[in-house]
């Protein structure tokens, strides 16, 4: 064993010795930054359409894509590690017998180093007084040795700086123990609970893949909820949650972001929300002239075929409210509600699948209702969306049935039959009852005019009603090495400040007898913070003048 | 540059018996805000506590606590003693911090009639007007300081001094107007501390680089460092006006994620630490530059520039503030993410910056204590360290995606 040592001994001093430690912090530095530069943990399709097939394999390879989980990283912080603890296993023997020794008496060699020198005579002999008399001087610890006339005199301030290192280097140590407990016997993982839904099984990616872990507990949402600021930003996510641990409800309780629930050494907080399942209702308004309107049941995530015309409607996402801007550019920002909309990818024979977002309440903009609207993305993108208005507002079955009446009374007639083809129309449909609105019901109509036989598909789906289902998305976790790296924190912060801010100030009074009176000469060294030594060494020659009555006379050289 | 005893007025006031007592005034003061926050009426509301503090429950509760302080300073203070260092170091800055809050509740009333506020319209806003004040003085303040270093003219000097210190309240000030005025509109539904964009947290920066760097050449006389530090504050002026210019500074509400006593502790404890970076970088600029101006010999320049040994301190000095704030500021931003986002780290964007900057300057200070290097090399160091702060705080934000988005340009 002891051969063993031996030969490993200079790669452990290696271990501890500086320039590693900052080669290694620097390394650790730059290898961190891939990670902020490469987008961690995406779906691996998206990376392979950014970077080709050879460097996908390359970077995947490397562990790019989960770089500070990979076996290199780690390894890193395991190196860190290895050389915290030889660096303190080197060092701390040795601090400690220096903080524990402390050379009373001074030579001629170490006085040639001090940063500070002062002399001072006194006209009296008697030594013993004048150690006594200084060691009354507060704020300093103060040892005398006495030899061959002289008699020495030491004041050490900060004489535990050193616990700073100490401190420091082991509470990184501690904080990364505790974060290899955290990885090690903890976990991380998501789960999207329904409204009146239960959950008892997390996901988490690991790796390219994902994985699955179920919870000795189930959640049940009972209820989730919004609340919007007026702006139409969200103010608050609040889920209530009930805990049901082996059949039996043993906690129910609000959580919001910012406020988790903690249960079993887990911890619950809200991630996300979205639908979970939302009962739409739709209504699709025929335009083969048949003014059929049908009434279509379905939910968020199915998909409804009509089997009439073989078009499928792909039912992705509900948002009950869709806040806008409504001023025009360079004007003051006006938010307005513009109701609740469903989105869906509408797909058919000889179609292209579109993206269409579907209002259920027409478009009314500074009290002027401009018709049904409809919003269409061609790309599939939510940011490619782009409006459609539609015409009449066929939430009054009036106006669908006055745009019939007046493509009828008008097909065949050149120029569309103009003003009194349109209030005969009217007068079909309305009777002696017109509209307040007569004007605007015109120009939805005529706008529908144009509008719906360009439309390719055999009917317009309109949002009819809904009963909205939300999803509460939970992340789940447990962190046992946590309140090790909390402690490893205080510990660091401890002896950070020890370390910078405590400096290790020592002062030695040379006493020796002359001829008449005797010769005091003072010294100062301080490791660090030399300019607040300075006045710091001025104020003890002030108070040794004080204590030994020199002030009076003026007696120093 | 020995440390030199204030003189004067102002030394009067921050030495002795006026400084123990105002400090225990102080502490009294927190200690009462504390007690309201556990005991009072409606307890901790989240960012309403600095309105309270305006109103009636706030002084009685405040002023309670601060007359028992006081009353504690004069049972323990013996008269004639000095107080120990950290009360005399820390009693100006919690002076700034009151008349900071008087000036806010003097400007209060002079904010324009409700009917001229809006959410949609908040030009009329006056802490717009103070920070364009503040814009102005740090302008002004950096031309003084270059201006010096060419005519070492105290009058020129002082004027460059007042102006910071002018921007400085003016700063802070605005700052805490900023928050009054969150809650005027919108029934103070999206009131919070001013400490949540990019534009606040600039303002704020500003503050905390100068005051540190003001703070330094009262006690070391490093008066010639005065130009770079303010440069670099102009530098960010000229940024914050920008960012006001496409609309960035309008109060805005707070994502749920912010919505946390934690934002108010996290936020202004990392603007110690980047503020003191900035401080360490004008000083690692300093000393490059006098160390230029020695190799041409230019002797009217050199006679006022502090020596590049006390230079090199300096930037030391503005590391070890800054150091263990930041590394506190990460410890408790940690602790919030454990709250807020599942787990105290993430390896997000922020997060990794945050500790690529603490690495940097872990190394730094490596070196310098253990290694006892010294000069150049760590001149440069402390330069691009704030580079790399730089790229944490605003780049970050602008360029890469994460947790900490909301720190983006909108």
């Amino acid at each position: 064993m002891p051969q063993l040592y031996k030969s490993i001994k200079p790669f452990l001093l290696r271990f501890a010795s500086m320039p590693l430690a900052i080669v290694l912090l620097m390394v650790l530095a730059i290898a961190s930054m891939i990670g902020t530069v490469l987008l961690q943990n995406q779906e691996q399709a998206d990376y392979l359409t950014q970077f080709g097939p050879v460097w996908y394999w390359v970077f995947r390879g490397l562990g790019l894509f989960d770089m500070y989980h990979a076996w290199w990283f780690i390894g890193l912080l395991g190196f860190l590690m290895t050389s915290l603890a030889f660096c303190l296993w080197h060092n701390v023997p040795r601090m400690l017998k220096e903080m524990r020794s402390r050379k009373v008496k001074l030579t001629d060699h170490a006085w040639k180093r001090m940063q500070h020198t002062h002399k001072l005579t006194l006209p009296d002999r008697d030594m013993e007084a004048v150690a006594g008399k200084v060691e009354k001087i507060t704020g300093w610890q103060w040892l005398t040795y006495q030899e061959k006339g002289f008699t020495y005199l030491r004041g050490d301030r900060g004489r535990y700086h050193k616990w700073g290192y100490i401190l420091v280097h082991s509470a990184l140590l501690i904080v990364l123990i505790g974060g290899w407990m955290s990885v090690q016997f903890g976990f991380r993982g998501n789960m999207a609970v329904p409204e009146g839904g239960m959950e008892s099984r997390i996901s988490y990616v690991k790796g390219t893949g994902s994985e699955s872990l179920d919870m000795p507990f189930k959640v049940r949402c009972n209820s989730f909820e919004i609340n919007f600021f007026p702006t139409g930003a969200p103010k608050e996510f609040r889920s209530n949650l009930t805990i049901i641990d082996q059949g039996k409800e043993v906690l129910t309780s609000d959580i919001i972001v910012n406020e988790p629930l903690y249960y079993r050494g887990v911890r619950i907080y809200q991630a996300s929300f979205g639908d979970g399942g939302s009962k739409i209702g739709l209504k699709l308004f025929r335009l083969d002239g048949s003014k059929r309107v049908d009434v279509v049941k379905s939910e968020v995530y199915k998909t409804y075929t009509d089997a009439e015309s073989g078009i499928s409607m792909e039912i992705t996402d509900f948002k009950p409210f869709n806040v806008e801007n409504m001023a025009a550019p360079g004007e003051p920002k006006k938010f307005q509600d513009i109701g609740p909309a469903v989105d869906f990818v509408l797909r058919g024979p000889g179609l292209k699948p579109v993206k269409v977002r579907s209002f259920m309440n027409p478009f009314i903009v500074n009290g002027q209702n401009q018709g049904s609207l409809m919003m269409i993305s061609l790309t599939g993108d939510n940011r490619d969306f782009q409006s459609f208005f539609l015409g009449p507002d066929l939430t009054k079955p009036k106006e669908w049935e006055l745009f019939h009446a007046f493509s009828k009374k008008s097909s065949g007639i050149a120029d569309g039959g103009g003003i009194e083809v349109f209030k005969a129309a009217v007068s079909e449909v309305y009777g002696d009852k017109m509209p307040d609105d007569f004007r605007d019901v015109g120009i939805r109509t005529l706008q529908g005019m144009q509008m719906l036989p360009s439309l390719p598909w055999p009917f317009i789906p309109l949002l009819d009603d809904y009963d909205q289902v939300y999803y509460t998305g939970l992340q789940l976790a447990r962190d046992p090495g946590m309140n090790v790296v909390w402690s490893g924190s205080a510990l660091l912060v401890m002896g950070l400040c020890i370390m910078l801010y405590i400096s290790h100030r020592k002062v030695w009074l040379v006493i020796e007898a002359r001829e008449r009176g005797m010769r005091i000469r003072v010294a100062g060294l301080a490791n660090r913070n030399l300019m607040a030594f300075d006045s710091e060494f001025n104020d003890l020659l002030r108070d040794l003048e004080d204590n030994l009555g020199l002030s009076q006379q003026g007696a120093s050289v | 540059m020995t440390a030199i005893a204030l003189s004067g007025f102002f030394g009067t006031i921050q030495q002795g018996r006026v400084t123990h007592i105002r400090f225990w005034t102080y502490i009294g003061f927190f200690a009462g805000a504390a007690a309201l926050a556990f005991f009072g009426d409606s307890g901790y509301d989240e960012d309403g506590f600095l309105i309270r503090f305006l109103s009636m429950q706030g002084v009685i509760w405040g002023g309670a606590g601060a007359l028992l302080g006081l009353g504690l300073s004069f049972a323990t203070g013996k008269s004639g003693q000095r107080s120990p260092s950290f009360i005399e170091n820390s009693v100006p800055w919690l002076d700034g911090l009151l008349l900071m809050m008087l000036l806010m509740a003097a400007f209060t009333l002079l904010e324009p009639h409700e009917a001229l506020i809006s959410y949609e319209d908040q030009s009329n806003l006056i802490s717009g007007r103070i920070v364009m004040a503040m814009n102005l003085l740090f302008l002004f303040s950096a031309v003084c300081y270059i201006m010096y270093l060419f005519a070492p003219e105290s009058f020129i000097g002082k004027m460059a001094t007042m102006a910071a210190w002018g921007g400085v309240y003016a700063g802070g000030t605005s700052l805490f107007l900023r928050w009054y005025e969150s809650y005027l509109f919108l029934n103070g539904d999206i009131g919070h501390a001013p400490v949540s964009n990019l534009y606040e947290v600039f303002i704020l920066l500003f503050c905390v680089t100068s005051s540190i760097y003001l703070t330094f050449e009262r006690r070391y006389q490093a008066k010639a460092m005065g130009a770079f530090v303010m440069v670099l504050v102009s530098a960010g002026v000229f940024f914050g006006i920008w960012l006001d210019s496409i609309g960035q500074a309008d109060i805005k509400p707070l994502v749920p994620a912010l919505q946390s006593y934690w934002m108010k502790i996290h936020v202004p404890l990392n603007f110690v630490g980047y503020g003191s970076f900035a401080v360490a970088c004008a000083a690692g600029m300093a000393w490059l530059f006098r160390e230029r101006l020695e190799r041409r010999g230019s002797a009217s320049m050199l006679k006022i520039f502090p020596s590049l040994d006390q230079l090199d301190q300096l930037a030391y000095k503005a590391i070890a503030v800054g150091f263990p704030a930041f590394t506190l500021a990460t410890i408790l931003g940690a602790a919030w993410a454990a709250e807020a986002w599942g787990g105290y780290w993430s390896w997000d964007p922020k997060e990794t910056w945050a500790l690529i900057v603490w690495l940097f300057y872990g190394a730094y200070l490596h070196v310098r204590i253990s290694h006892g290097w010294s000069g150049k090399t760590l001149a440069v160091w402390a330069v691009a360290g704030f580079l790399v702060t730089l790229f944490c705080f605003v780049g970050v934000n602008m360029y890469l995606s994460g947790l900490h988005s909301y720190g983006r340009l909108a």
